[in-house]
């Protein structure tokens, strides 16, 4: 297999080659104002190991993958085009009011309480910019109050006399009858023509998302079309570059919906987080391959904590309405939480309880902790691990940031030594304590949430600060494996270059299965599978678009059930893609009943008030041929061999140990697989720290995975 | 015969023959009622001997800390797990909480999102099964039990909050309680939706569910669930949440369970009580840096929701030391046969609520964030009232209640040297939305109401405008909903969802969060009807802060005799989506168009016919003078405000083609208005004179304190009185005899009147 993937994120570009069995993980800095330096630089390093020159790599490959976080960064950014916005009379306000609870979507607990300090983000699109036009669908798509035309055609006008770069608009209803939304397409395309040079993109709702919510929908079409410019510019520079360097095949773009697709075929919204979302679809693919089991997946770098749950048998957990920046939006995304705890929370006081807390508040990487010596003065956890001796303050991220322990230390004992009326060690075992616990019971929560337990689960730890503190957090968990996985480097592109080419779509509709008055059974099967049949025929066409032959697309079906009039859509996957009689019906309650049983306790079903449908989603996609990984399992304990010598000590400290451990500091290079290594240890790697506490041994493995296995 | 001297005078009971004759009393009580011992105390019960004990065993406060944190885990997951599968609207817009409770029955650790006010209120009920049914052999208290409460005077805002409560045993000793509490709306009163203004007893008011068992070995027992939803109007929404509320407990059960297994029964009953302890001691903290003084304010409520009258809400707040005191003395004589009385504890909660969401909002929820806060009242009171009141509207007292004592503590928190949160004008209060029911047009009986209630104008901040909708005063993160998806479930549409609505402001140098309209009108069902529960139609139940002004009345407005589907498929043109343009100029002909108080008692409705009303907005904060004129000309560019508001009420003089200010001019109306002002202005003790009476007017039906005098409550007219502490009945006569009456007069005037009044 030869294959390129890559992760253009914030800072870096990663790069991940695959060549004929070798396996080349790289990273350049990333350059913003044109992606492809980035990616050039990272991928000639790449073929500088290879001995090929680009042009020979790029006309092999059989295919280059992208995820990115440059809509997240726009967004973030607040870089985008004046929107022009048109919805259903009556409805001017649904946008600025955001569901009320807009103001507090992607804020900490505390940002979500004080409600005399909240305030909604700067809108996307200014309340001016939203007129209503005259016209009404109800709930099953019937007309209530036909489009005026002539209103429309002032609307349009006037919003582009505003200024309107783009004109989205969302209407109630358009999902189930999308008329009025495509007769205001032709309406624009009538007043301002494609050919000419005033012509005006146009978003429609329904396109973007095809579940009901008229908020939700509408803010999927906003961000959708804020991102639109941005993205198609910068991935359109990528694919000339991709041209001019000899590459002819279509370049794909990771979705966040953990499948990916050419570039006709993506959504702006779609790749937001794609990043992340890559290094879940990396985990899910090794969980399988190594046969792991149950693993989650944790990232943890210097601002934040995310965590992915893979779990064995191919059940994925998506969010329908994610929270994007600060936007709910409508869209299936790879199920992803982001805890604010990182390198840099800050550790302070907790006058209340006596206690250290840590964070939210961050220190980000500027100023960054107090021994970067950049003006930091607040303690934070990196400062906590350099004073515990984790951290070599001269070889830190390669040597790139050199660490000033008593900054560290002053830092720590100003803010907490005083009130808590400890040293200075004591301290930092405290905010060592606090972060790990944080995380934990983030973790839990999230894991018992969806029905696990997470003793069932192996851990997967990565991105620069996951191997520190992977053993405290397992531990409070009762995790006993810990797998720091293979190229965790560049491990989102790993996992970009492992994605299938994917397609959901989706229709929200009110089907009864159960109808608990009349004690009827759902028997309208013909509609059921027209609907589905219509799905199908969606995703099959949008893989046909992008040249797969109808015969490899496969389909998985899925359904949004809930009891009674819960809010909870509980998703079941359902085998059965046709129903033919009541024992079709049964085979859906039954597998809806296991899955709620699982998530919210076995007992908890309430088929009694009755069983709807509220979306059936079709994912149509392609397999491809995926990297194979080595056997990375930890050999068995009587082959595992016994480490070289220890390149140095340090006296570290141990959470639950009097006094200071002496602690032996290898270089995670010289470390074969197969080395086993007893904790306290640290092992030491140009991109990150592998602390291993007492009580748990580090195994080395192929490929540069690392094992921490308890007892 | 001898004689015998026989005293006939009552002797000094013993320390024996008390203790005689309180056996004989409990053990012939004939109804345990409301307890006061329970519901009139809000501070933490004295440390138990297990809390004493344990604190000596497990007092290292990094460990209690980590044990905190993980039982806050389990309660914000059982949180997420009942708003997640709640059937009732209430759960999936979060009013709704998850606690965990020492075996005393105080509420340590609460979920932190979710209603608040329920986290000084659903430890009564706890202390009723404690004192009550532990002990007693027919009920008792084991593993495997679940307890159901509704009903507001046994510990709760009104009855259609509904509680499941779990004792969790360890070792066969009680450790701790869990409970989880939702908004379920239907409870059977004789109207739907769970709030009925119609109601004149507490008869009148639905389901009333003392605390009792509805759970055995964690199985809700089927008969007493079938009596249940016999007993409502929705018998499915019955079933599916106190399954939910049950899981959720047992989630939270089995987090706690981890706890006592890792660390021991004595670690989690210490960290609890440790946390309650800690948190009251930072609350004293914080009051003793407030300045010593004392604010008086007050709020009216225009109506009873039945009749237009005048209800004083009166509140006096005074600092001296490390005490607080709220005084609510003066305020309005309860209603014997009206629903927006409350009970103490309920106002209580909604201050807390108030303490929690406004003043320190970094504070964890629980019970202690309000313990060492006082709170006095007059008996029988519209903001404590006796048992036989109806209280099935008790929003209207606890919401004015919650806005005077913002009122008065804003002014403490300006003076305040450190501040948790900004200094900010009150929030608007009143529930503005529809409540419906009927037959929906799946077929199903329904009752409940609109999501729009949580949408709330904010008040403005000493920095900055409110923000409009931002949430309902009683919780965070709470949801106005998508129309799309109510739509599926009512047979209603929202003809105008949200909408601006234009001038309906507060202004201020900050002006408030502005409100949004909102249309209804049946669609595809002939049995639906709404009711609306509101006060604030002819004076705004709350005030501004600093010289803001608070926002403006809001009436319920009517359009009967035309169905508008018609209208909007053949005559679309006649439609306007705004109140205004509708009510002035009345496009339907034939159609009738009626403004009333917002008490709309539950309506039938007619497909087609339109109910329109708005929602409120926050206060404004400080001179509206000293707006920038930006501000107000973005207000006109954000329609909210008319021209004619920016240039009569702001002075702001602009172009009104391009809305280029006109800094000079406006710079000159504005100096002139101060001048004018002035003019306007009589000295203090000339405005005393001609602005006070001795007494309430008589034409106006006035309740409560008038002047200095709180020891005396008016009763509905200048002549009637009551000593505050000496509770009398306030009957309030059947609205339809006060209209028959008067048309038997108009009748009897024009010579009219039939032989049938003979």
């Amino acid at each position: 297999m030869r294959r390129v993937s890559v992760d253009i994120g914030g800072t870096f570009t990663d790069c991940f080659v695959v060549w004929d069995g070798k396996y080349i993980e790289e990273k350049a800095l990333t350059t913003h104002h044109n992606l492809a330096l980035g990616f050039n630089e990272a991928l000639s390093k790449a073929y500088q190991v290879l001995g090929l020159e680009l042009e020979e790599i790029l006309a092999e490959v059989d295919s280059v993958r992208y995820a990115t976080t440059l809509g997240t960064n726009a967004l973030i950014e607040h870089k985008g085009p004046r929107i022009g916005m048109l919805v259903t009379a009556g409805f001017e306000a649904t946008v600025p009011l955001s569901r009320a609870r807009g103001y507090g979507e992607g804020l900490d607990d505390l940002g979500k309480q004080d409600l005399p300090n909240a305030a909604r983000p700067d809108p996307l699109v200014l309340p001016q910019m939203i007129r209503g036009v005259r016209e009404r669908l109800d709930f099953e798509g019937r007309m209530v109050m036909r489009l005026d035309e002539e209103d429309v055609r002032v609307q349009i006008r006037s919003l582009v006399d505003r200024g309107a770069e783009i004109i989205v608009v969302s209407l109630v209803n358009s999902v189930v009858n999308p008329m009025h939304e495509e007769r205001i397409e032709e309406i624009l395309l009538e007043e301002y023509p494609s050919h000419l040079l005033g012509a005006i993109p146009v978003i429609l709702s329904h396109q973007v998302a095809g579940r009901k919510g008229e908020y939700v929908r509408a803010t999927s079409a906003i961000v959708d079309g804020y991102l639109h410019s941005t993205m198609y510019h910068a991935l359109s520079a990528l694919e000339q570059n991709l041209r001019a360097h000899r590459y002819e095949k279509p370049m794909l773009v990771i979705h966040n919906s953990g499948g990916m697709a050419q570039l006709n075929s993506t959504d702006a919204l779609q790749t937001i987080h794609s990043g992340p979302v890559s290094g879940i679809a990396a985990s899910e693919h090794l969980a399988m391959q190594a046969a792991l089991g149950n693993v989650v997946a944790t990232d943890m770098g210097g601002t934040s904590y995310d965590i992915g749950i893979v779990v064995e048998g191919g059940i994925k957990h998506y969010d329908f309405n994610p929270v994007v920046d600060r936007w709910l939006v409508s869209v299936p995304m790879v199920h992803l939480v982001t805890l604010g705890a990182g390198g840099g929370s800050i550790a302070s006081y907790d006058r209340m309880y006596e206690t250290v807390k840590c964070g939210p508040e961050s220190a980000g990487s500027d100023p960054g902790p107090a021994c970067y010596d950049r003006g930091g003065m607040r303690p934070t956890v990196t400062d906590a691990d350099l004073v515990l001796g984790y951290l070599d303050p001269k070889n830190y991220a390669g040597g790139s940031i050199p660490l000033n322990p008593r900054r560290a230390a002053s830092a720590i004992e100003d803010a907490l030594c005083d009130e808590l009326d400890c040293s200075t060690i004591e301290a930092a075992l405290l905010i060592r304590q606090k972060v790990d616990d944080n995380m934990a019971n983030g973790l839990f929560t999230e894991m018992r949430a969806r029905g696990y337990d997470p003793k069932d689960f192996t851990m997967l730890a990565y991105g620069g600060n996951g191997p520190l503190h992977c053993c405290g957090i397992a531990q409070n968990l009762g995790i006993d494996r810990i797998l720091a996985p293979p190229f965790s480097s560049v491990f989102s592109a790993v996992g970009a270059g492992n994605m299938h080419q994917l397609h959901i779509h989706e229709k929200s509709l009110y089907m009864v299965l159960y109808d608990s008055n009349s004690r009827h059974v759902y028997d309208d099967y013909d509609r059921f599978n027209d609907i589905v049949a219509e799905l199908k025929e969606s995703g099959t066409q949008d893989l046909i678009r992008q040249g797969i032959p109808r015969g490899q697309i496969l389909h998985s079906l899925e359904l949004d059930m809930r009891y009674g009039n819960q809010l909870v859509q509980t998703t079941a996957v359902i085998p059965v893609h046709e129903l033919h009689g009541p024992a079709d019906v049964m085979s859906i309650i039954s597998q809806f009943s296991q899955d709620y049983g699982k998530r919210f306790g076995e007992g908890s079903q309430a088929p009694e008030a009755g069983i709807r449908i509220n979306t059936i989603r079709v994912a149509a996609y392609v397999r491809h041929e995926t990297v194979q990984f080595d056997d990375i399992k930890p050999v068995a304990q009587a082959k595992r061999k016994a480490p070289p010598a220890a390149g140095s000590s340090r006296k570290c400290h141990f959470v639950g140990h009097d006094g200071s451990l002496d602690t032996p500091v290898w270089d995670r290079a010289a470390i074969e697989p197969g080395v086993q290594i007893a904790g306290p240890a640290v092992i030491a790697s140009e991109v990150t720290t592998y602390l291993v506490n007492p009580g748990w041994n580090f195994v080395s493995a192929k490929q540069g995975a690392s094992w921490f296995l308890r007892g | 015969m001898s004689e015998t001297n026989v005293s006939t005078a009552a002797k000094t009971p013993s320390a024996e023959e008390i203790a005689l004759i309180k056996k004989f009393l409990n053990d012939t009580t004939l109804f345990l009622g409301p307890d006061p011992e329970i519901m009139r105390r809000h501070d933490l019960m004295p440390r138990s001997e297990a809390e004493e004990a344990a604190m000596q065993v497990v007092n290292d406060v990094h460990v209690t800390a980590k044990i905190r944190d993980r039982v806050q885990a389990g309660c914000d997951e059982g949180f997420e797990m009942v708003e997640a599968m709640g059937a009732a609207p209430g759960a999936k817009w979060g009013d709704v909480i998850t606690g965990v409770y020492t075996a005393s029955g105080d509420l340590a650790i609460a979920s932190a999102g979710g209603v608040l006010i329920f986290s000084t209120l659903v430890h009564h009920p706890i202390k009723f099964i404690i004192k009550n049914w532990m002990n007693d052999p027919t009920v008792g208290v084991r593993e495997g039990d679940g307890f159901i409460h509704n009903d507001s005077r046994y510990g709760n805002v009104h009855n259609t909050d509904q509680s499941m409560i779990l004792p969790i045993f360890w070792d066969g000793k009680l450790v701790c309680w869990v409970a989880s509490t939702v908004h379920e709306g239907e409870n059977g009163a004789i109207e739907p939706g769970g709030m009925p203004s119609m109601a004149e007893t507490s008869f009148d008011e639905g389901l009333k569910m003392s605390p009792f068992r509805v759970v055995e070995n964690y199985q809700i027992k089927r008969d007493v669930l079938t009596f249940l939803q016999n007993s409502v109007r929705e018998p499915k929404l019955q079933f599916e949440d106190m399954k939910v509320k049950l899981y959720a407990c047992l989630r939270i059960k089995q987090r706690v369970e981890e706890t006592l297994r890792t660390d021991g029964p004595q670690a989690l009953i210490s960290t609890l009580r440790l946390t309650m302890e800690n948190v009251r001691a930072e609350v004293v903290r914080r009051i003793r840096e407030w300045p010593d003084m004392t604010v008086r304010t007050y709020i009216i409520q225009d109506s009873t929701l039945r009749e237009n009258c005048v209800v004083k809400i009166n509140c006096q707040l005074t600092k001296t030391g490390d005490r607080l005191i709220f005084d609510f003395r003066g305020s309005s004589p309860e209603f014997t046969n009206r629903a927006t009385n409350t009970v103490l504890a309920g106002l209580k909660g909604m201050i807390a609520q108030m303490f929690l969401c406004y003043v320190w909002p970094d504070l964890p929820r629980g019970q202690a964030a309000f313990a060492p806060i006082e709170v006095v009242t007059d008996p029988n009171s519209i903001v404590d009232c006796s048992y036989d009141a109806p209280n099935s509207q008790s929003l209207m007292s606890i919401f004015t209640g919650f806005t005077a004592a913002q009122h008065a503590v804003a002014k403490f928190l300006y003076s305040c040297p450190e501040k948790y949160t900004k200094v900010h004008a009150p929030t608007f209060n009143m529930i503005n939305t529809f409540i419906w029911g009927g037959v929906s047009q799946h077929g199903e009986t329904l009752g409940n109401l609109c999501a729009d209630l949580n949408g709330m104008g904010h008040g403005a901040r000493s920095d900055s405008d409110g923000e409009p909708a931002l949430a309902p005063i009683f919780a965070t993160m709470a949801d106005i909903g998508e129309q799309e998806l109510n739509e599926e479930e009512v047979p209603f549409l929202q003809l105008v969802s949200k909408k601006m609505t234009k001038d309906a402001i507060a202004p201020g140098k900050y002006r408030g969060g502005q409100g949004y309209t909102m249309m209804v009108a049946t669609k595809d069902s002939e049995q639906w009807g709404f009711m609306t529960v509101c006060q604030g139609a002819k004076i705004p139940p709350m005030q501004g802060l600093f010289g803001g002004y608070s926002c403006g009345a809001y009436p319920l407005c009517k359009v009967k005799g035309v169905d508008v589907y018609d209208v909007l498929l053949d005559e679309p043109h006649k439609f306007k989506h705004s109140i205004a343009e509708i009510m002035n100029e009345q496009p339907f002909e034939g159609a009738s168009y009626t403004t009333h108080h917002m008490g709309m008692g539950f309506e039938i409705s007619k497909r087609g016919e339109m109910f329109m009303i708005s929602q409120g907005a926050g206060a404004g904060y400080g001179d509206l003078l000293e707006r920038e004129p930006r501000a107000v000309i973005k207000d006109i560019e954000e329609g909210l405000i008319s021209e004619g508001v920016a240039e009569k009420l702001y002075k702001v003089k602009f172009d009104h083609a391009t809305l280029a200010i006109n800094q000079d001019a406006t710079r000159e109306l504005r100096d002139k208005e101060r001048k004018d002002r002035v003019r306007r202005g009589v000295p203090y003790a000339q405005f005393v004179e001609t602005w006070n009476t001795p007494k309430p007017p008589a034409h106006l039906q006035y309740f409560g304190c008038w002047g200095d005098d709180v020891g005396t409550l008016y009763v509905g007219s200048p002549e009637i009185t009551r000593e505050a502490d000496k509770p009398k009945p306030n009957y309030m006569r059947h609205p339809k005899d006060v209209r028959i009456d008067e048309l038997e007069a108009r009748l009897a005037e024009l010579g009219a009147l039939g032989d049938e009044k003979k």
